[in-house]
């Protein structure tokens, strides 16, 4: 709140004002009347003097001749205005001559200078001369204007003086009370500005304390997130390391070897599945698809899935033989599978029944699509937990058990390809999970068979090797050997630019994030002072590479098979040869 | 009607009736006279010709007999008229009467009134005549009503002589001959 002083003072200030210029109206109008009274005086006397002047005139030849009959006779004709009170006519020695006075009476007998006037009448008094003497003298009073129409004529003024006084205080006081809304209106927005800043301190506030909690929710799942990712990983890493102990066995038989190496194989892809789902979902990786027979892959995976769900749990396939091929990202595709699967197998703790099924259907919108459902005989889900299925980072399970990521990369997956997924399932009663895809027009792509192949000798070169990671760098020195090139190791990208300008390579094969100079950056350096020497990027992740590309040069993705180096490395050198 | 019966009181006096008696204090009727003549000149104006000079005085001459003797010149001597002082001529005859203002005109008979009048009858003389000497009348007739001496006032006959009186003295006048 304000002070009131310099309010009250404001209030104050203007009611004064006012009353000055009231007043000063007021003292106006009775100059104007004080003055116009004056100056009607003024004319009364002068008319008066006019009257006794002629009056004078007419009486000089009676007074010179003494001829009082003549006198009264020049009176007679001023007894028809009725306002003149008494008239006198006095000779020369002061004697009255002749004259009359209107209540009856007679003016005073001998003439008594100087003339007075008696009470409020205008009296004038007028020597008659005859020739340069001074004869006589007419005394004349008349009465002042009647004061009813002196009030009346006044009256007009003090009425106009008035109305203009009360249009000024009219005028002055609804200006005061338009200055007083003002300022109400002011403090009004003052105080509205004051509990608009406070509200902001109070969103501003809210805002930190939901980002706190979106930080804790956030913190909560990566809890989860990084649990579960654990768990996947702790039994993947567990079928590699005892795979790779059995391995290192004395006297193992050759069945044995090769079934413990496969096991290997099999867990490291899929390690590299889960990487992969993981940085799909962050980053919404685009979908790579191919035109895929979906009997074909659930068949590929059957084995896969007895091993991953376990021995307590059945699985049994019905495939339609009517369907079609669906166009798709194999991989993400098998995550989805294998989600849904893993899923079921968590929903049935003390084993029981996996179906995969596949059917054609049309979809009124869509068109010919083919079903794909996975169905479990376990606990089923109450609604609750249906409508949140699909959030990201919602899991039923306990930390450490699952990422939560799951069904929202079936649901992701599902939409990107133009399909849908539902699921049905009731508490007790089991649940399935149908996954829509559109049918696809075309045939399967003829797909290389990966395995463990005999490595193809192509050509070879002279290949500098950028790696920060020793293991990494080691394991890929040791495969590019294998493959028949001669290696050169640097450990950072300023060691291997200095190497590149200072010796001769066929091609740079180099890590993308390191500390200091990163493979990009080396690339660029490169195309600058050795145009024409290959670069061949390899990353696990790279923000830089997901935010403006690699330039056109190609990318391993870590983990890398040595198919995949191999052939990437024989494009590279038959490009710059060719 | 006033100024006819005033006409018709002077008449029935100059018919002879018994005068009223003056009083004892008031002035003599010659006195009267005496003191009004030179006033008369006052309201009188004369042509052009007749103007005076600067420090020349009005001429008022008696011509004939002199009824007023002394009583005039003292009259005269304490008049002035517009700054003149005013000189009395006696003149036995209308002869000489040359640079008289004002005339009084008194015969030795009536009948001699009227020859000097008929003899100044070319000059614009103001001529003033007294009821007791005769029934000839001057411009201006002295007369007395009711024991006030007054005046008839022949204002044609001052016309044609080129004289003008005052309408202050005509209204004083107990008749006038209204010019035409």
């Amino acid at each position: 709140m304000r002070l009131p002083s310099p309010f009250a003072r404001k209030w104050s200030a203007a009611p004064a004002a006012i009353v000055a210029v009231v007043v000063l109206l007021l003292l106006a109008g009775i100059g104007v009347i004080v003055q116009s009274e004056a100056a009607y005086r003024d004319l009364q006397q002068q008319e008066t003097r006019v009257q006794a002047d002629i009056l004078a005139a007419s009486v000089t030849a009676a007074l010179d001749f003494g001829d009082r009959v003549a006198a009264d006779e020049a009176i007679d004709a001023i007894r028809v205005n009725r306002q003149v009170r008494s008239v006198g006519v006095y000779n020369g020695r002061g004697a009255l001559i002749a004259g009359y006075s209107r209540d009856g009476g007679n003016p005073p007998a001998r003439l008594a200078e100087p003339v007075m006037a008696s009470g409020n009448e205008i009296v004038s008094a007028v020597p008659v001369t005859s020739g340069r003497e001074r004869i006589g003298t007419v005394v004349l009073a008349a009465d002042p204007e009647p004061v009813s129409r002196r009030l009346s004529r006044y009256l007009v003024i003090g009425l106009l003086i008035l109305m203009a006084a009360l249009v000024v205080a009219v005028l002055g006081f609804a200006q005061n009370a338009l200055k007083r809304a003002n300022r109400e209106l002011e403090e009004r927005a003052d105080a509205l500005a004051d509990a608009n800043a406070e509200l902001k301190v109070q969103v501003s506030e809210r805002g930190k304390a939901e980002e706190q909690l979106r930080q804790a929710h956030k913190m909560q799942a990566l809890g989860q997130l990084t649990g579960g990712i654990a768990h996947d990983f702790n039994n993947l890493l567990t079928v590699i390391q005892g795979s790779a102990d059995m391995l290192r066995r004395p006297g193992i038989t050759e069945d044995k070897r090769v079934r413990f190496a496969e096991a290997v194989v099999q867990a490291s892809s899929r390690a590299a599945a889960l990487t992969g789902q993981l940085l799909a979902f962050a980053r919404r990786q685009p979908l790579q698809p191919e035109v895929i027979d979906l009997n074909a892959l659930i068949r590929g995976m059957t084995d896969l899935l007895d091993r991953t769900l376990g021995e307590r749990i059945e699985v049994t396939t019905e495939l339609s033989a009517h369907t079609c091929t669906v166009e798709a990202d194999r991989t993400q595709l098998e995550s989805a599978l294998l989600n849904v699967a893993v899923n079921a197998r968590d929903a049935m703790p003390g084993g029981g029944r996996l179906v995969i099924r596949t059917a054609s259907t049309e979809d009124p919108e869509r068109g010919a699509m083919i079903a794909l459902s996975v169905g479990d005989s376990g606990a089923g889900m109450d609604e609750d937990t249906l409508n949140r299925a699909f959030e990201p980072f919602f899991t039923t399970k306990t930390t450490g058990k699952g990422t939560g990521l799951g069904l929202s990369q079936v649901y992701g997956f599902a939409s990107q390809s133009g399909g849908d997924v539902q699921i049905a399932s009731r508490p007790g009663e089991g649940t399935i999970v149908t996954l829509l895809l559109p049918c696809s027009g075309s045939a399967e792509d003829v797909r290389t068979v990966e395995g463990n192949t005999v490595l193809r000798r192509g050509r070879t070169g002279r290949i500098l090797l950028v790696e920060d990671n020793d293991e990494v760098g080691e394991f890929a020195e040791q495969l590019l050997d294998e493959l028949g090139h001669e290696v050169v190791r640097a450990r950072s990208g300023e060691e291997a630019l200095d190497r590149a300008l200072a010796e001769r390579f066929d091609l740079v094969f180099t890590d993308v994030v390191m500390p200091g100079m990163s493979g990009l950056d080396l690339a660029g350096r490169l195309a600058e002072r050795r145009a024409g020497l290959p670069v061949i990027l390899t990353t696990g992740y790279s923000d830089e590479i997901a935010r403006s590309g690699a330039g056109g040069r190609p990318v391993i993705l870590k983990p890398y098979r040595p198919e995949t180096l191999a052939e990437a490395i024989e494009q590279a050198l038959s490009d710059r040869q060719g | 009607m006033k100024q006819a019966l005033r006409l018709f009181l002077a008449m029935t006096l100059c018919l002879g009736l018994a005068p009223a008696p003056a009083r004892a204090q008031a002035p003599t009727e010659e006195a009267v006279k005496a003191a009004f003549l030179p006033k008369f000149a006052r309201y009188v104006g004369w042509p052009a010709r007749m103007q005076l000079g600067p420090g020349a005085p009005f001429q008022l001459c008696v011509i004939g007999r002199d009824p007023f003797g002394r009583m005039l010149d003292s009259a005269a001597a304490t008049e002035q008229i517009d700054g003149h002082g005013v000189a009395v001529r006696r003149l036995p005859s209308a002869a000489g009467a040359g640079g008289c203002h004002l005339a009084f005109v008194q015969g030795a008979a009536p009948a001699e009134t009227g020859r000097l009048l008929l003899a100044l009858r070319s000059q614009p003389i103001l001529t003033v005549t007294d009821a007791r000497a005769g029934p000839q009348r001057g411009m201006i007739h002295f007369t007395v009503v009711a024991g006030r001496v007054r005046f008839f006032i022949d204002d044609a006959e001052a016309a044609t002589r080129g004289l003008s009186i005052s309408s202050r003295l005509l209204a004083l006048a107990a008749g006038v001959r209204q010019r035409r």
